[in-house]
């Protein structure tokens, strides 16, 4: 993935979901909501590494986590995967990009 | 099923030190247009241009194995609906993701001279269906997602 598409919305949904324990995550919070302990305990990771993949996946908007007395619970965020709803920021993106193109080849053209 | 339509509109301008005719030769000329409009960031495997008022561009790209959509054609369909050489190119154009409609755009593209060189105002009016913001498309979209989550991680 390119370092242009990889600073979208979308793109960081992408970069996100290419780890597979983020997956993993993604899938297990899916079915019911679950505790940070009890996300890592089946994965085989510390709870400091699970903190570090809950981090970047609340990020980019998949997964919320709140903390209800001493117990912090991880759920999908179904807004998370709109990929289609943040269409309407690739998109302004994408032409800022492709200016930038018609500019760099009218440059190279004499 | 929510049928909920949302709309866009953003205006993007560019100053480039050339005059606009050869501004205008980069939306007429297909090679030309290619190499800014549909390469990049993912190189269009398809590409076909027809530079007249009623003349159709068609361009097609695959989402990449890193992406949840592997293998996802995203294709645009655009017709010119008004060309004014050196000064205006009107298009309008629907993108799909597979079989779905995502939006329906409006783009015009007006080349100001100035100062010897132009400036290229594009104003961007889109109309995003109920796949872009409703709640059947968010269903189906995780749905989807989930059912390729699962797929991977059984392999």
């Amino acid at each position: 993935m390119s370092a242009a598409l990889a600073e979208t919305p979308a793109g960081r949904v992408f970069h996100a979901l290419g780890d597979p324990t983020r997956r993993a995550i993604v899938e297990r919070v899916s079915r019911r909501p679950l505790s940070v302990s009890r996300l890592a305990g089946p994965l085989g990771i510390t709870l400091t590494a699970v903190a570090q993949h809950l981090r970047v996946l609340e990020g980019c908007g998949l997964v919320r986590t709140e903390k209800l007395g001493r117990v912090r619970t991880c759920r999908l965020d179904p807004e998370g995967l709109t990929l289609v709803s943040r269409w309407a920021d690739e998109c302004r993106s994408l032409w800022e990009r492709r200016l930038d193109r018609l500019g760099d080849l009218l440059a190279e053209e004499n | 099923m929510d049928l909920s339509a949302t709309h866009d509109t953003f205006v993007l301008e560019r100053t480039y030190p050339k005059p606009p005719d050869r501004v205008f030769a980069a939306f007429a000329d297909p090679a030309k247009k290619r190499r800014w409009y549909a390469e990049g960031e993912h190189a269009a495997e398809r590409f076909e241009l027809d530079f007249r008022v009623g003349g159709i561009e068609r361009q097609l790209f695959r989402l990449g194995e890193n992406t949840p959509f592997p293998g996802t054609a995203i294709t645009t369909e655009g017709r010119h609906e008004d060309i004014v050489p050196d000064r205006r190119i009107v298009i309008s154009s629907t993108m799909s993701l597979g079989e779905r409609r995502i939006s329906t755009t409006l783009a015009t593209f007006e080349l100001v001279p100035e100062d010897g060189g132009t400036r290229l105002v594009l104003t961007h009016q889109a109309v995003f269906y109920e796949g872009a913001d409703g709640p059947e498309m968010r269903k189906g979209g995780w749905e989807k997602l989930l059912d390729q989550l699962g797929a991977w991680l059984e392999e």
